[in-house]
């Protein structure tokens, strides 16, 4: 009896051994196409072409087809892979639309037609504030831009973290609720105050979030939009 | 006199069912024993954040399969055995909800649990109505501290600490029941940058339908003294962060199923805390005493 005791007594600590679950999170967002090199007007009879790219409801880069339009074909014309021809004076309005197996989605902007060609002049940097979606501390402001063909992150002397945190990284993300997907700028090793992170090969307008997680929680512990 | 001896061999014969508190102020008898094995198991999706409030994590579950023991030396001096010979703990796979993709893999680890090596003298004569214990405890970190891809999966918190606990227990009967209380009041001295702790506890314990049943009830705490780094320059989590405090109320009833040996099973959840799970732990066990 007794052995059969110690042995039902082990079986049943075996069972307890658990295997590894799913914890599913609500990492959705909005869908989005966003249009890669505007410009502000176009030179009669010259053509420009037009690139976009679509992020898709996890804010991952999805190919997806595309195209355009104008809204005054007599003053500019596009083709669907996006080719614009400006044929006479006048303003329209240029439509890029993205299908996907669910829905149309779309981004617009004004167009002139005039004596020559404006890139539209991109802000040289971007900002935004870093907010706490957690219990756990953390705050500031911060600034984007491009350096010498870096990008350098900012974050001004507002800023403050808290220390009893494990294992918390920075990134930068098109969604803010996951790190799939996300840049991983690094572990944090500043707290508090003014400090700056230089990043190679990454553009001003490639992310519109930055993003405070802790890896040995896998949990979001903070945010902030890049305007 | 003849009372508190009794009451005294009953408390020998049945607390020794915490690896926390151990035996509280009553060592074992010379040559005499207690052996137990059990699972002692916590698995959480939430932890006490540093302002104490209550914030998700990945779920995250330990096991702990352990040996515990003690063994009177002599009257007074008895040696303690906490060896958690099998551990394992785990954390799920994130899975975006929007996709059905695993954003994280879940991991486990397993192995050896960081191990406990103590020494209970009781300072008071065995029967003493006031039973007062010093134990030294030697921490050794068996376990595994860094383990899975981003090292935060443990088994230990990696570091070797020494602690002192003072016992002070007492035994008394209403009616024919038998009731003990036992406080206890530890420093724990940790190595590799972690805070030293305070602990303590208080259980209280009733031997019910003529000595088979123990009911206790028990209240465990811990405090850091926050003189070790900060948690931000480790990557330990679950209940092997430093700077972790709690108080914790839980309840346990050991059953004597022969005349020598039987089980036990405990639940204990913390009330308060800062970096430690916000869920209940459990423990089944089969004890022997010799």
């Amino acid at each position: 009896m007794k052995n059969s005791i110690w042995f039902l007594g082990c079986v049943f600590l075996t069972i307890l051994s658990s295997c590894i679950g799913d914890d599913v999170i609500d990492d959705a967002v909005e869908p989005i196409v966003r249009i890669e090199n505007l410009i502000d007007s176009i030179q009669v009879g010259t053509d420009y072409q037009f690139e976009a790219s679509f992020l898709n409801n996890v804010g991952k880069p999805e190919s997806v087809p595309l195209s355009w339009s104008s809204s005054d074909s007599d003053v500019v014309s596009i083709t669907d892979d996006g080719t614009a021809s400006a044929l006479n004076p006048g303003s329209v309005i240029i439509t890029v639309f993205a299908q996907t197996s669910a829905s149309t989605f779309e981004e617009s902007f004004d167009l002139n037609v005039g004596a020559s060609t404006t890139t539209v002049v991109q802000p040289t940097s971007r900002s935004g504030v870093i907010r706490t979606t957690s219990s756990y501390d953390l705050t500031g402001d911060f600034t984007i831009e491009e350096v010498d063909g870096s990008l350098v992150v900012n974050i001004a002397e507002n800023y403050r973290a808290s220390t009893a945190l494990p294992g918390l990284y920075v990134y930068l993300t098109n969604n803010p609720n996951t790190i799939a997907g996300a840049l991983e700028i690094g572990a944090v090793e500043v707290f508090e105050g003014a400090h700056a992170y230089s990043l190679a090969s990454v553009g001003l307008n490639d992310y519109n979030h930055i993003l405070y997680y802790c890896k040995p929680f896998n949990v979001k512990v903070g945010d902030g939009e890049i305007q | 006199m003849k009372k508190y001896r009794y009451i005294s061999l009953l408390l020998i014969l049945f607390i020794s069912t915490s690896s926390l508190m151990g035996g509280g102020g009553w060592p074992q008898p010379k040559g005499k024993g207690y052996l137990k094995l059990s699972e002692w198991w916590v698995i959480s999706d939430q932890h006490y954040t540093d302002s104490g409030l209550i914030d998700p994590n990945v779920t995250t579950g330990i096991f702990n399969t352990s040996i515990y023991a003690e063994y009177g030396f002599t009257n007074r001096l008895t040696g303690v055995l906490y060896f958690p010979f099998y551990s394992r703990t785990f954390s799920n796979n994130i899975v975006s909800g929007t996709t059905g993709e695993v954003i994280t893999p879940g991991e486990a680890i397993s192995g050896l649990g960081d191990t406990d090596l103590s020494l209970k003298y009781g300072i008071t004569k065995p029967g003493s109505g006031l039973a007062i214990a010093v134990t030294a405890t030697l921490g050794l970190p068996f376990g595994n501290s860094s383990g899975g891809t981003l090292g935060n999966l443990q088994l230990g918190d990696g570091e070797f600490n020494q602690m002192i606990t003072a016992d002070a227990g007492t035994g008394w009967q209403v009616g024919s029941i038998p009731f003990f209380a036992n406080a206890s009041l530890g420093y724990n001295n940790r190595t590799k940058e972690f805070s030293d702790e305070i602990r303590y506890g208080l259980e209280l314990g009733a031997n019910l339908f003529n000595n088979k049943l123990w009911v206790i009830g028990r209240l465990t705490g811990v405090e850091s003294r926050r003189n070790g780094a900060t948690a931000a320059t480790a990557n330990a989590t679950s209940i092997f962060a430093n700077n972790a405090e709690f108080t914790s109320i839980g309840a346990e009833i050991a059953y004597n199923i022969g005349e020598n040996w039987g089980v036990s099973a405990s639940a204990t959840g913390a009330v308060r805390g800062e970096l430690i799970f916000a869920s209940p732990s459990y423990s089944f066990g089969v004890f022997s005493k010799f």
